[in-house]
């Protein structure tokens, strides 16, 4: 018995919104931040997009089973399913190319950190790796290989400045409060501390709302 | 390029979520619970209400097999309640959203309870706070309120509690009265006393429309002022600063 | 004499004008290795103002070599980030064109295995693959093999399917003309004149555009 079965025999509303449900909330809420963010978010930690990989699988056997022993024209059924799943489907691929854009655009920042290179799926990593060693191995056989061997690394940062991109994080961004909580917000004349409202939605740096949305306080619209 | 889009949702995408909205639709067709990735729909038993997604309640709706009960806050009477309050009470704010929903409290009798609010659960917001649905309150626009609307217009013109003509001109003046204030908005942003800009009570398309000029110039100020910030910091570092720690708790106010 | 730094920028204005096209431009070989060139001769010049100090050079007392090194090394970085920006450019490019499914990558597999067949220079003819370096034709076929494998992670996604919300996935059609039974993915529907059937956008798209069927609503 897992903590979650205790908690449910004690508390009879303990996860009163569905696992279907709360799926769909988490897998909307993440495809809305990761194409609101100005970098890339943590990769879901609880199996979520695994999870909902394996229903999206189990629902097309479904259809593909039902259209074989049914009329066609008048499934309604069959439409209302295949709809559903190509909203799914949308959800999860918007999502996942919203992340590979963002790992492109600064891969090499991406791979800089244990802690950055954590927020990427093993998956994600693989190809983030593997990009890079392919742009690499481009650049060293179209010049970089003719260069001093000095010059031949691409992560240079002789004159204080390095030839790493990395996003902004003071980017404005658009938050929601999902309870009420302290935001705490850097201005250039000011900064300010107010007691916020739950449904409240501000206009924060990115780097000041982070701490709230990573708390689940608030999250990105 | 995997992704070709800038930052924030478009309106294609803004409206595509609001179709995960619940609404109350009366059937006229029996159909039996249909097992869906989000969950079991209801079996549907006419003349017995039942709650569904906006996007499978359209595609009822275009079969002729349910008609779809507009939500109450889009009745005209409670459209001209908001446009008097948006325009007479608070001329510079967007009205409030719906308040969360709650229910009783098992643990704590005669006390209600946020839905929801237990830490370990996840905390619904738009569009799957039940806030179009037929008990949804009166008087408050909800985050999804212009997409709903027009596609309930669109789809379910027939199911107005107004003729649609008259739901669509009131929706009409909403629109630019709110329209006004998120411009008027922005020469605030510019020069705020108070760092934090709030625009609670903003709708979903009204963001998408207005986020690359906002945030463009609250970003563009920040660029601007980045070298006196800089400078700031430093004095208040020191312990120097004249400055106010700018601990206030005025909302600006918009 | 040109001035260190002005094939650089020439490479940079391509890779600006790239950008903006909807093709990609020539690849500038010629170009590219006059600026590597210049980045090995400016190595060079520093290795022979160095020389004579044996490792002793000292910045304080030789200013006018100082300078000169410093400006030299600066020019070095400076055509080493113009020829990054301009591959970077069109490696993008290229990654565009893998995502959207376009035949570059056949292209550049019906290349190799041409030439590989019958070693005739199969790039001689083809004024498309003829804007491409052979290393970005490589570049191209290894970006697709692994855009592929991720891709194969996900095959239920679709993951180069469309970035537009799914609308209207079935859509009420009139059939105008006799177009005799087409294969959907339920099945065969026969499609005689003036019948009426609530189908998959898909299936009938093409039907459509040639005037068979009629959307409705």
């Amino acid at each position: 018995m897992d903590i979650d079965d205790i908690l449910r025999e004690v508390d009879p509303t303990f996860h009163a919104i569905p696992q279907e449900k709360r799926d769909l909330q988490d897998l909307t809420r993440a495809w809305v931040a990761e194409r609101c963010a100005p970098e890339l978010l943590q990769w879901p930690a609880n199996d979520l997009f695994e999870r909902v990989n394996e229903n999206i699988k189990r629902q097309i056997e479904k259809v593909e089973e039902m259209t074989g022993d049914m009329d066609p024209k008048t499934n309604f059924v069959l439409i209302v399913l295949q709809t559903e799943l190509e909203r799914f489907k949308y959800l999860v691929r918007s999502y996942l190319r919203a992340r590979i854009a963002k790992i492109d655009r600064h891969t090499l920042h991406y791979l800089s950190t244990d802690d950055l290179r954590s927020r990427l799926s093993e998956m994600e990593l693989a190809y983030a790796t593997r990009h890079q060693a392919l742009l690499h191995n481009h650049y060293l056989a179209s010049f970089l290989s003719s260069f001093p061997p000095a010059l031949q690394n691409l992560n240079d940062t002789a004159g204080n400045v390095t030839m790493i991109d990395a996003p902004d994080l003071d980017s404005a961004v658009f938050v929601r409060l999902l309870r009420d909580t302290a935001v705490e917000a850097r201005d250039v004349d000011v900064d300010s501390s107010t007691g916020g409202q739950e449904n409240a939605i501000y206009i924060l740096r990115w780097s000041d709302a982070k701490p709230l949305v990573d708390a689940g306080s608030a999250e990105l619209v | 390029m995997a992704l070709p889009m800038p930052p924030g949702l478009t309106h294609a995408e803004v409206a595509f979520l609001a179709e995960m909205e619940m609404v109350t639709i009366v059937p006229r067709q029996r159909l039996e619970s249909i097992d869906l990735l989000s969950g079991q729909t209801p079996p549907l038993r006419p003349p017995h209400r039942a709650q569904l997604p906006l996007w499978l309640a359209l595609l009822l709706k275009k079969q002729r097999r349910a008609n779809i009960v507009p939500p109450p806050w889009l009745h005209p009477a409670s459209l001209s309640e908001i446009i008097h309050r948006e325009t007479k009470e608070n001329p510079q704010t967007f009205s409030p959203p719906p308040p969360p929903p709650a229910h009783a409290n098992p643990h704590d009798p005669g006390h209600a309870r946020r839905l929801a609010d237990a830490d370990a659960d996840t905390i619904l917001s738009p569009p799957f706070q039940p806030s179009c649905t037929a008990s949804a309150p009166a008087g408050y626009l909800p985050y999804h309120w212009l997409e709903v609307a027009e596609a309930l217009l669109a789809h379910a013109g027939d199911d107005m509690a107004a003729p649609a003509g008259e739901v669509r001109s009131l929706l009409r003046d909403l629109v630019e009265v709110r329209a006004a204030k998120m411009r008027s908005s922005t020469s605030v942003l510019g020069g705020a006393e108070n760092g934090l800009m709030e625009l609670t009570g903003v709708g979903a398309i009204e963001l998408a429309e207005s986020r690359g000029f906002v945030l463009g110039v609250v970003d563009g100020v920040r660029k601007i002022g980045a070298s006196a910030e800089a400078a700031r910091r430093e004095d208040e570092e020191q312990g120097s600063g004249i400055h106010d720690d700018g601990g206030s708790d005025d909302d600006m106010g918009i | 004499m040109p001035m260190y730094g002005d094939l650089g920028n020439k490479l940079v204005q391509h890779a600006k004008r790239a950008q903006n096209l909807a093709q990609l431009p020539a690849y500038q070989t010629e170009l590219v290795r006059a600026v590597t060139r210049e980045v090995r001769d400016l190595d060079r010049d520093v290795a022979s103002m160095l020389e004579p100090f044996q490792g002793s050079f000292d910045p304080a007392a030789e200013q006018a070599t100082a300078c000169t090194l410093l400006v030299n090394h600066l020019s070095m970085r400076r055509n080493k980030r113009c020829l990054l920006a301009y591959h970077r450019t069109r490696a993008d490019k290229l990654e565009e064109l893998v995502w959207s499914g376009s035949d570059v990558v056949d292209l550049a597999g019906q290349q190799q295995a041409g030439a590989a067949a019958n070693s005739v220079p199969a790039a001689a003819n083809d004024r498309q693959s003829s804007s491409l370096s052979p290393q970005e034709e490589d570049y191209v076929r290894q970006y697709g093999d692994l855009l592929a494998a991720y891709k194969g992670q996900w095959t239920d996604i679709d993951l180069t399917g469309s970035l537009d919300p799914p609308r209207d996935l079935f859509i009420d059609v009139r059939v105008l003309k006799d177009a005799g039974e087409i294969q959907t993915e339920y099945g065969a529907i026969n499609l005689t004149k003036n019948s009426q059937f609530y189908v998959r956008q898909g299936d009938v798209e093409r039907l459509i555009a040639q005037g068979y069927l009629q959307k409705l609503g």
